[in-house]
């Protein structure tokens, strides 16, 4: 039950209260660019979060059997290599290379995979695929699984489970933000907006005050948190 | 110590790393090579890449790929012109018929002093489309409005307001068409210029003799004078002469036809020649003086 109730926890946190693009504003340039339309903005949000599931799946693993302090397969190589097995191997300085290194030879091989057997979909999000090969907000959920698997105690390290917990929950987020953001700049077509402010100045204006009403969810999951686990 | 083994392990790890994974990509894209005909791709770089959407599709890709897979005519290219039709003809071994390059005619040559009884319109979004709405704005319920939705949407800075009224600049024009479809009085086509210059007509109203002469200067006032020159040529549809350019010949004198004309409804259209420019070399043109304020900020475009 706890279990669960962490999960649900970790999906609120992650969608709604620390919103990737409303809250660390990370993911900004497809939130900005992407979001003329509604259904293009549900498309990329989408392709985000398919993109995003993919990328921390494949982060967990290689942050937890390379990257981390005394990672299995690296202390294995070290030790077959003739090393002292008491030495802990910590590759942490190869986290960013790795990650930009694996998101975006998989979401080029994705995307072969899927113009070659789904044409239909390849039409549909195709395009926005080599897009958010490197975005930020694909980087930070990566960043953030590994803040939660490399360095700490041994009973908090998440578990692949966690990571794509997170990973959806991120991509869900990104997809509420970019769509509420499309469909009120769609009504933004016929308002009567300042000169001044027209165009890319109104959409920044639109996007803080959007910021601040997500600030309203802050506290929510420590709430739920006391009603749920009781502490 | 330490450092040099997490050097030499890190290069070791991407090493693998790049190997492996630009085998697997290596193999992916020959497994799942997706075959494209290859005329696409030649008739693509051929196709001038404006995605102006002209020839009626989203884009030249798609515009390339209908016309491999479809057999769509290879002349619908109204950016590219002739010389494009050709190319791609060459590219799919088919003859081009004759295509004329398409510009847009403003059905309107009114401009602000020429109008009459012209309430100006003021209120909200200054935009042809809001105008359109309200009854009896700028006099002339057929004209052209001057708020500029045409100069808005034209990628190729080609169309200009200038006294409230839309002038093509020839030069710089593709044809693309997005002008034919922002207008909403609907008084802006694409015609075949079959010719640098040519004649057309350039009035909307509908309207009977008496109702344009108290509304307008040079309106057309159907006296079809022009239709008894040519008959063939220009026929005579809702009080209003239209040009068919389907037997339209630039070797036709037709400047007899103009002449006829005594408003200013019939007039040439595109290139001026050498001889008038020389004609109007020394007259000096009244232009009202205004300030023409306008920022890029407006138009601009996010692209993260």
């Amino acid at each position: 039950m706890e279990y669960v109730a962490q999960l649900i926890l970790l999906v609120l946190s992650t969608a709604l209260i620390h919103n990737y693009v409303l809250y660390y504003f990370v993911g900004i340039c497809p939130f900005l660019g992407v979001s003329k339309r509604v259904d293009m903005a549900f498309g990329m949000g989408m392709a985000v979060t398919f993109v995003v599931t993919i990328a921390s799946l494949l982060a967990w693993l290689f942050t937890y059997y390379v990257i981390r302090p005394g990672a299995p397969l690296a202390t294995w190589v070290w030790v077959t290599a003739g090393g002292n097995p008491a030495t802990v191997i910590d590759l942490s300085v190869l986290s960013y290379l790795i990650y930009i290194f694996v998101i975006a030879s998989s979401v080029q091989f994705v995307e072969m995979y899927v113009r070659k057997f789904f044409p239909p979909l390849y039409k549909s999000f195709g395009i926005f695929l080599p897009l958010i090969t490197t975005n930020c907000a694909i980087l930070f959920a990566c960043l953030e699984i590994m803040k939660n698997v490399s360095g700490v105690p041994a009973a908090e390290v998440w578990g692949v489970d966690k990571a794509l917990v997170l990973a959806l929950a991120a991509g869900l987020g990104f997809t509420i933000a970019i769509v509420l953001m499309a469909g009120i700049r769609e009504e933004l077509e016929l308002a009567d907006v300042p000169k001044a402010l027209r165009g890319a100045a109104i959409t920044l204006v639109v996007a803080g005050l959007m910021a601040l009403a997500f600030m309203g969810f802050a506290g929510v999951d420590t709430g739920l948190a006391k009603v749920m686990i009781g502490h | 110590m330490l450092t040099t083994v997490t050097i030499i392990l890190a290069a070791a790890v991407l090493l693998v790393l790049a190997v492996a994974l630009s085998s697997i990509l290596g193999w992916a894209s020959s497994a799942f090579h997706v075959p494209v005909d290859l005329r696409i791709e030649k008739i693509n770089d051929v196709l001038p890449a404006a995605n102006c959407g002209g020839c009626g599709y989203v884009g030249c890709n798609e515009y390339a790929e209908a016309i491999v897979n479809e057999g769509v005519d290879v002349n619908l290219c109204p950016v590219g012109g002739s010389t494009t039709s050709e190319d791609v003809g060459q590219i799919m071994g088919v003859e081009v018929v004759d295509s004329w390059p398409q510009r847009p005619v403003i059905h309107c040559v009114a401009n602000r002093e020429q109008r009459y009884k012209q309430s100006e319109y003021r209120a909200g979004e200054l935009t042809c489309h809001a105008a359109n709405m309200v009854a009896g704005i700028q006099g002339c319920p057929y004209g052209c409005l001057g708020y500029g939705d045409c100069a808005r949407v034209c990628d190729y800075d080609a169309l200009h307001i200038i006294d409230g009224l839309a002038i093509i600049d020839y030069e710089k024009c593709t044809g693309c068409g997005k002008c034919v479809e922002a207008c909403p009085r609907h008084i802006i086509s694409n015609v075949p210029f079959k010719a640098q210059r040519i004649l057309a007509v350039t009035c909307s109203n509908k309207d009977f003799g008496n109702v344009v002469r108290e509304m307008c200067e040079v309106g057309c006032i159907g006296c079809k004078a022009c239709v008894r020159v040519h008959k063939g040529l220009i026929t005579m549809k809702e009080n209003l002469p239209h040009v068919n350019f389907d037997a339209y010949d630039p070797k036709l004198d037709l400047q007899e036809v103009q002449n006829k004309c005594p408003r200013e409804a019939l007039v040439w259209i595109g290139k001026p020649t050498e001889a008038d420019l020389r004609a109007t070399e020394d007259e000096e043109l009244p232009r009202r003086a205004e300030a023409d304020f306008k920022t890029t900020v407006d138009d601009a475009e996010w692209r993260g």
